[in-house]
């Protein structure tokens, strides 16, 4: 008897320890408890809704009440949250979260470019954002932040860069995040140089000739199967099988349109072959909106706004005078991409955010200028929550602060639309992430009270794929902030000027903008050492380039 | 300044003005096709010419001009430009039949109101010359401020391609990859595979259709538009040079039963001009442009003259944004090189050019029912002294020297740096527009 008792005891203390050598090993270390009670908060379910007083119980990933002076469960984490603001999780209709950009390697030779293979064309309708998602890449914690908690995840690519899938901004592995597969095929205007299709006429027509031969490729699928014996057995293509799915309407199709000219392309092609679109990342929208408000196209509006003009203090009727017509115009240009939000909420469409273009830090900052410009509160939440969430066939589950939806939240000290708002928290579906106060904002290109590193002329070399371009980079130090300009060897005289420098550790990172034709935003990312760098620069949608580079000499005016 | 700033404004945002009517009294009237019409008034309603005579009586609602002292021609039209494009060559094949230039219309260019302030009303804007068989090119009405492409396309217009003869591709595809056509028999040889092709295609969809095979053949749009230029559908202009391969390609021609074609350039066109007459082949020529390369040396200022009066429909083009904006004076050329009457002079910049396109019905002359395209000239088109006044198209003052802001821009980008003409017109010197893109595209391709 007293045998059998030792051993009982043996075994519980057995499974016990497991139990303990299991938690470790998993290194899975959750919080006491992930029941949380909200206490005392305003509630803004709905974009134009507000509750005050409001307490909300989060459970399983889930809220699970909402009410007054709701009785905290006995396990339930406590937080009083008096006076802040709780609003439904933002969702991200349409970006490349948590996909990184593809390593500069060598790219592999194409052998044959009049007619390369489809991968090598851009063509890659097969591909799914599921398969390359990370949550630990560096833009899922950027943009959970900015109070995201779903994104519709784009992959990278070019003219056809495959279907997206919405995921949950978690920090828990990527596949594990995945909320909703097969959202859309996207579609974007951009060709290979010196590979078929090379210009956006190319990829027009190569993107008609793929729908009609997908169209053709389901009809002949659909007739083997049903008379294996007398029709021949077509032959597998992934491609024109995931296009297919357009052609039936099945899925729509993003087509990615920044300018009006994008927009009206787009629009054209839907016309004639009669796929669903969905519009996304309009910059330029507000030349198109009879149309798109005619045939009834959803639209997802970027988040990227062009830098405001910089306004006098004063409005002095003499100023105006001195700027030159095209200031003047220009200016105006401007307002126009300012107040297409408020442009298309006037015309009675209801449109979505898209964060493609946008650095999930300028997100508010943006939100805010597009207020200013006539956009009412409502609408940017509604294009925050409400509209993608119905767009992306997830409105059951999210895009309201109700019971049963899942727990992504983002709670902030003021109203969110306030100038001074901060984010305190964001939940995701019931994991919390708690912000300072006053998060330390991070070196931007200032320094704390060091002395300024890395000043000098630095040469740089660009490798463009076996070939390099040559210039200089200046790095001065002046009025407690970096700038950088830049001189190519091909324009030497041109001085090039860089914006958003930003020092951080051993990374210098710093934008500038080109015209291509159209603007094109260059992004340098360095990594400095005291005498040589090495880094990459980002080009738009052309990839990133290798670059590298020596420290010349001390500051002067070359 | 408040004056400018209003004008500016109702510029930009009226954007598609709507037809007029207009009544342009006591002008000298060029009609082109029926003689010249002293102090004679013409009356458009509706976007279109309603009447031509002395003393009409001005219609309620009606805009009246004066143009008293004035000459009062058609809108003048281009056959061979390449203003109002985003892209200009599919470098990446030797034969690009499919690709449109009409999808990258950009209805934002300046040079559409330069060509304006120019007379031009009409333009073709083509696929460039890096490709034996380019894209279709599109025939474009300058309604400078409309910001939808789809509405500077000349509606009806018949559909055109572009083909390209000699070094430009033999230099893109033969030089610069390696790869058919390397030779200007490796250019005969790709039009006729090309053709081959497409009407192997088109025999391939016509049994398919008619049930003689079950299994539906692949969609190819390159072979499918191949075969609608063997149906006719589709005029060719074809970028030319040199006698001899004008002579192969007419045969090329022939073989297939193709007839309606445009020889561009063609500088040895006087060499060879009974035979495009026999075929029925027109010709768009330069007034006095060569020895830009080497195929271009056997050349004369003649070239227009000695055409017209073989009997080949010959116009005056200009393939360049700058050029657009006087072909009354490239016209005038063809005066001092082989004594060309004003009538003929004229007819290669509005009805010949017309003809070549297929709007002659349209387009080209002052005739009731025509459209309302028309420019106001102070002194004779033809004289050294002719400046445009006054441009219409389809009944719409689309420029008018008195009237118009000196800035007419329709957008500004939020980075663009005020940028002079001369800056504009050169920041990319090319050694022909017709290549644009060339060298640029070059340097990437040879790094692959």
């Amino acid at each position: 008897m007293a045998f059998k008792f030792q051993s009982y005891i043996g075994l519980l203390f057995l499974t016990w320890s497991t139990i303990c050598v299991q938690a470790q090993v998993s290194g899975d270390l959750k919080p006491a408890s992930d029941i949380y009670i909200l206490k005392n908060c305003f509630v803004v379910p709905q974009p134009g809704k507000i509750l005050s007083g409001q307490d909300i119980l989060i459970k399983n990933g889930k809220i699970a009440d909402i009410g007054s002076q709701l009785k905290k469960p006995f396990d339930a984490l406590e937080i009083r949250l008096d006076s802040m603001y709780v609003y439904a999780g933002f969702i991200d209709a349409y970006s490349n979260t948590g996909i990184a950009r593809p390593e500069e390697k060598e790219r592999p030779k194409v052998t044959n470019t009049v007619y390369p293979q489809n991968e090598e064309a851009g063509i890659t309708p097969q591909v799914r954002a599921k398969d390359s998602y990370k949550s630990t890449d560096k833009s899922v914690p950027e943009m959970r932040t900015a109070g995201f908690t779903l994104s519709n995840v784009i992959p990278r690519g070019l003219m056809l860069p495959g279907s997206s899938d919405v995921f949950i901004l978690g920090d828990k592995p990527g596949d594990r995040m995945l909320f909703k597969a097969d959202i859309g095929q996207n579609f974007q205007f951009a060709p290979i140089r010196g590979i078929y299709p090379g210009t956006v006429m190319g990829v027009m027509a190569k993107f008609r000739e793929l729908y009609k031969n997908a169209e053709i490729y389901g009809k002949k699928e659909s007739l083997y199967q049903a008379l294996p014996s007398q029709y021949n057995r077509p032959e597998y293509s992934r491609e024109l099988e995931a296009i297919y799915e357009v052609t039936t309407r099945k899925t729509p199709l993003f087509i990615k349109a920044n300018h009006t000219k994008e927009i009206h392309r787009a629009m054209k092609l839907r016309s004639e072959l009669g796929f669903n679109l969905i519009l996304a990342d309009v910059q330029q929208g507000w030349y198109n909106i009879d149309e798109i408000k005619k045939h009834n196209i959803p639209v997802l509006l970027s988040l990227e706004l062009p830098a405001a003009p910089k306004e006098d203090v004063k409005k002095d009727s003499t100023k105006v005078a001195d700027k030159s017509d095209f200031e003047l115009k220009k200016e105006q240009s401007i307002q126009e991409y300012l107040s297409q939000a408020s442009a298309f909420e006037k015309a009675g469409i209801p449109f979505g955010f898209s964060c493609l273009s946008v650095k999930a830090t300028d997100i508010k900052k943006n939100i805010q200028t597009m207020i200013t410009h006539g956009l009412s509160e409502s609408a940017a939440l509604a294009a925050l929550t409400t509209y993608p969430a119905q767009l992306l066939g997830i409105s059951k589950e999210a895009g309201t602060v109700e019971k049963g939806k899942l727990a992504n939240l983002v709670i902030t000290d003021k109203p969110y639309f306030d100038e001074k708002s901060k984010i305190r928290y964001v939940f995701v579906e019931g994991s919390k992430y708690e912000y300072a106060d006053r998060p330390q904002a991070k070196n931007s290109g200032k320094s704390n009270g060091e002395d300024p590193k890395y000043v000098g002329i630095w040469s740089y070399i660009i490798d463009i794929q076996g070939m390099s371009q040559e210039g200089k980079v200046n790095i001065t130090f002046a009025d407690d902030q970096y700038k950088i300009s830049m001189f190519d060897n091909t324009r030497p005289y041109d001085e090039i000027f860089a914006d958003n420098v930003s020092l951080d550790g051993k990374t210098l990172t710093f934008t500038s903008s080109v015209d291509m034709g159209q603007p094109v935003t260059l992004q340098f990312e360095l990594n400095m050492d005291d005498k040589n760098y090495s880094g990459t620069i980002s080009v738009g949608a052309f990839g990133s380039f290798p670059v590298k580079g020596t420290w010349l000499s001390k500051p002067n005016n070359f | 300044m408040v004056r400018i700033l209003l004008i500016i404004a109702t510029f930009c945002t009226t954007g598609f003005l709507y037809s007029q009517n207009i009544l342009i009294k006591n002008g000298t009237v060029l009609t082109i096709t029926d003689g010249i019409k002293e102090n004679t008034d013409v009356l458009i309603l509706n976007g279109k010419i309603a009447q031509i005579a002395k003393n009409i009586i001005n219609p309620k609602n009606t805009r009246v001009i004066d143009a008293s002292g004035l000459f009062v021609m058609p809108g003048i039209i281009d056959a061979h430009s390449h203003i109002a494009l985003d892209a200009i060559n599919e470098f990446a094949s030797p034969v690009t039949a499919e690709v449109q230039v009409g999808d990258v219309l950009n209805p934002f260019d300046i040079a559409i109101y330069r060509a304006l302030a120019g007379g031009v009303t009409i333009s073709h804007a083509m696929h460039g010359s890096a490709n034996a068989i380019g894209g279709q090119c599109q025939t474009i009405k300058h309604r400078y401020g409309v910001v939808d492409p789809e509405k500077l396309k000349m509606e009806g217009a018949p559909r055109t391609i572009k083909f390209a003869l000699g070094e430009n591709p033999i230099r893109v595809h033969g030089e610069g990859k390696n790869i058919i056509p390397n030779t200007r028999m490796g250019m005969e040889q790709t039009f006729r595979d090309a053709f081959a092709e497409g009407k192997l295609y088109m025999q391939r969809w016509d049994d398919f259709r008619k049930g003689l095979i079950k299994e539906s053949p692949e969609y190819n749009l390159r072979l499918e538009t191949m075969a609608d230029i063997i149906k006719g559908d589709i005029l060719i202009h074809c970028h030319s040079y040199r006698a001899d391969e004008i002579l192969m390609l007419m045969r090329v021609l022939k073989d297939y039963g193709v007839k309606k074609i445009c020889f561009q350039h063609v500088n040895e066109g006087f060499k060879v001009a009974p035979e495009l007459a026999a075929y029925g082949a027109t010709a768009s020529v330069f007034s006095d442009w060569w020895a830009y390369k080497f195929e271009v040396y056997y050349s004369t200022a003649y070239n227009a003259s000695i055409l017209t009066k073989n009997g080949v429909t010959t116009s005056i083009n200009s393939d360049d944004p700058e050029l657009i904006r006087h072909l009354y004076h490239e016209a005038a050329k063809t005066q001092r090189y082989g004594g060309l009457s004003d009538d003929e002079a004229l007819r290669l910049i509005t009805i010949n050019p017309a003809q070549q396109l297929g709007i002659d019905h349209r387009v080209g002359s002052i005739a009731i029912g025509k459209d309302g395209d028309v420019v106001l000239f102070k002194n004779h088109p033809l004289s050294i002294y002719a400046i445009p006044q006054m441009t219409i198209v389809d009944g719409v003052v689309r420029f008018s020297i008195q009237e118009d802001p000196d800035d007419v821009r329709l957008e500004i980008s939020p980075t663009a740096n005020e940028s002079s003409f001369y800056e504009e017109m050169h920041h990319s010197e090319e050694e022909d527009s017709c290549l644009q893109g060339f060298s640029e595209w070059m340097m990437e391709h040879k790094s692959k």
